[in-house]
């Protein structure tokens, strides 16, 4: 069911991207944002990405482009032993990918995910919520410093204002995540450092500079739009999987029948008689 | 029927949940060492601060709740300002009384309720029955030993002393998030209604104001939420409207209102106290299931071979 839910919005991704690649360019921060009542810009709202990167971040010779902007060949400049690893991820990745086993998919991969993430706000608190497996960052400001030697799969994030960008320095990432689905990876010393800036009101801008010596021969950048989502009503759904007979977990969207159990307390309790 | 109470295997769960809480702070062994030290040091340390700091009196009954209009934070558009970091007091000292009669600290963390819990709770007989089974037989699929979210109230009513959660607030939203498994409740407060076809673990939250009071209506549930690790449960038809009300810059006052017609005879209220944490604190990461190192056998199917093993 995921695999279906995962198709289609890569299908509209393609289409999109051809659209959406002109306003990529690092020179159009005329935009002013909306703000709150201290001046900070108000990015509040939700908000998901339209790519195929959660696929390959490095797009796919079917013509899905790679979303690396630096270096500009758009592949990720790992080092000679790390890119055989990397192969070794892909060849294994329907049983490999952490993310098959509803684990929290870790920063960048989360942000352009096929599923929606909200960006909560207000003065001096800022938090990122996002769908995929309820994972939640508390976005504290750099003043306060990173907690050290503790990993965490979604990182320990601090931000700072850079004009009308807000800029996230991401540590303490651990080395159980992906960056998506085609086994492109990262080891404990991941840093990454996002960048987010609207470019209309609707509109934001993501890029994210992953520096990993031990897997990278030097650092490298990726650059996507976000989309506001403009539904009335939309909202984050609850997304907790549910680990089935099979031996195997999986997403149930709340929308769908299956998430519901209705209570039978007769056959239970018939059926714990029999069990005794 | 039913073997007796000893055999069931409530400590192994317990130990399974301690040593999971453990990895996901720690690799090596060294670490780990560090990191029951941390929360043994965090209990000491909670205790000097506690008993350094006012404590609120947690007995005054939910309709009469009155906070002092004066002393509390608000935000531009008028209405009370529960931002910050917070933990369940009442909690805390239903576990600080278990540690002190001798339990250990996985009992004590996990073998109670605090005092505004009204056990026992009203069952209708059947409900009753399947709750003695899922208490004696069969705590192997208490979710939350298979880190699913705790749903409303157990979220807030566990013992969360040791694990905040905060609250972001803004005029539309009222955003909690808990530490414990990265639950997050996004509660909209613009008068929405509860959709049709969605059934969660957390239910699905509308909030409003009543004055000083935030009162949210949770409904929606999808009927697999346990409340606590003996057994007692909901169905898909629970109900609740928690309160939650600022009595002083540090202490809410909450209630829940549970009710669920198809297990219990009437409505009944949890009662407890809220308490700001110091400004220091903050959220620690809480990644459960991904620290599980042998998920396989927290399926289902691999749960019902283990309960007949019993």
């Amino acid at each position: 069911m995921s695999k279906r839910g995962y198709f289609t919005p890569a299908i509209v991704a393609l289409v999109l991207a051809s659209g959406g690649v002109a306003a990529l360019g690092r020179n159009a921060d005329s935009f002013s944002p909306p703000t709150l009542s201290d001046g900070t810009p108000d990015f509040r709202g939700i908000w998901q990405a339209r790519t195929s990167a959660y696929l390959n971040i490095e797009g796919d010779p079917g013509g899905a482009k790679s979303v690396v902007v630096d270096p500009p060949d758009g592949k990720i400049p790992y080092r000679p032993d790390a890119l055989k690893q990397r192969d070794k991820n892909f060849q294994n990745r329907a049983s490999a990918d952490p993310a098959k086993n509803c684990f929290q998919a870790g920063v960048p991969r989360t942000v352009f995910l096929p599923k929606p993430f909200q960006i909560v706000q207000s003065v001096g608190h800022l938090a990122i919520v996002y769908t995929e497996d309820h994972a939640y960052r508390i976005v504290l400001p750099s003043s306060i410093p990173h907690d050290d030697g503790i990993d965490f799969f979604m990182g320990d994030s601090r931000s700072r204002w850079e004009g009308n960008t807000l800029v996230v320095d991401v540590t303490d990432l651990g080395d159980q995540t992906w960056l998506d689905a085609a086994g492109n990876y990262h080891s404990d010393q991941l840093h990454v450092v996002e960048r987010y800036t609207m470019l209309g009101p609707d509109t934001m801008r993501y890029e994210a500079t992953m520096d990993d010596p031990t897997v990278y021969a030097r650092p490298w950048t990726v650059r996507l739009l976000l989309y506001r989502d403009k539904t009335p009503g939309a909202r984050i759904e609850e997304d907790e999987c549910i680990d089935g007979e099979d031996g195997v977990w999986h997403h149930v969207p709340p929308t769908d029948p299956r998430a519901l159990r209705r209570h039978d307390f007769k056959a239970e309790l018939a059926a714990a008689a029999k069990s005794q | 029927m039913f073997p007796p109470r000893s055999r069931r295997p409530l400590r192994r769960q317990i130990s399974c949940r301690t040593r999971r809480e453990i990895r996901r702070v720690s690799k090596d062994s060294k670490l780990r060492r560090s990191a029951i030290g941390t929360v043994i040091l965090s209990i000491a340390l909670l205790s000097v601060w506690r008993a350094t700091a006012q404590a609120p009196a947690s007995s005054t009954p939910a309709a009469s709740v009155s906070a002092d209009k004066s002393s509390i934070p608000r935000l531009p558009d008028g209405h009370p300002d529960l931002q910050g970091l917070w933990h369940n007091d009442s909690g805390y000292q239903a576990m600080m009384k278990n540690m002190r009669s001798g339990k250990g600290l996985a009992v004590a963390l996990a073998d109670f309720h605090a005092d505004g819990f009204p056990l026992p709770l009203p069952y209708l007989p059947e409900a009753d029955r399947v709750r003695e089974y899922r208490k004696l037989h069969d705590a192997y699929h208490d979710p939350e030993g298979h880190c699913h979210v705790p749903g409303v109230p157990r979220e807030t009513e566990q013992p969360s002393s040791l694990m905040p959660f905060e609250i972001i607030q803004d005029e539309k939203y009222v955003v909690i998030l808990y530490e414990y498994v990265h639950d997050v409740r996004i509660i909209p407060q613009d008068g929405s209604s509860h959709p049709k076809r969605y059934w969660a673990w957390d239910g699905d939250s509308r909030g409003h104001w009543e004055g000083d009071t935030f009162v949210v209506d949770v409904s929606n549930f999808n009927g697999r939420s346990w409340l606590d690790m003996e057994g007692n449960f909901v169905d898909e038809n629970e109900h609740v409207v928690e309160r939650y009300t600022l009595t002083s810059r540090d202490a809410i006052d909450y209630t829940a209102l549970v009710e669920d017609p198809t297990v219990f005879t009437r409505p009944w209220t949890i009662h407890l106290t809220l308490t700001r944490n110091p400004a220091k604190d903050q959220i620690v990461y809480y990644d459960c299931h991904e620290g599980e190192r042998d998920v396989q056998h927290y399926t289902q199917s691999e749960g019902n071979k283990a309960n007949k093993h019993e």
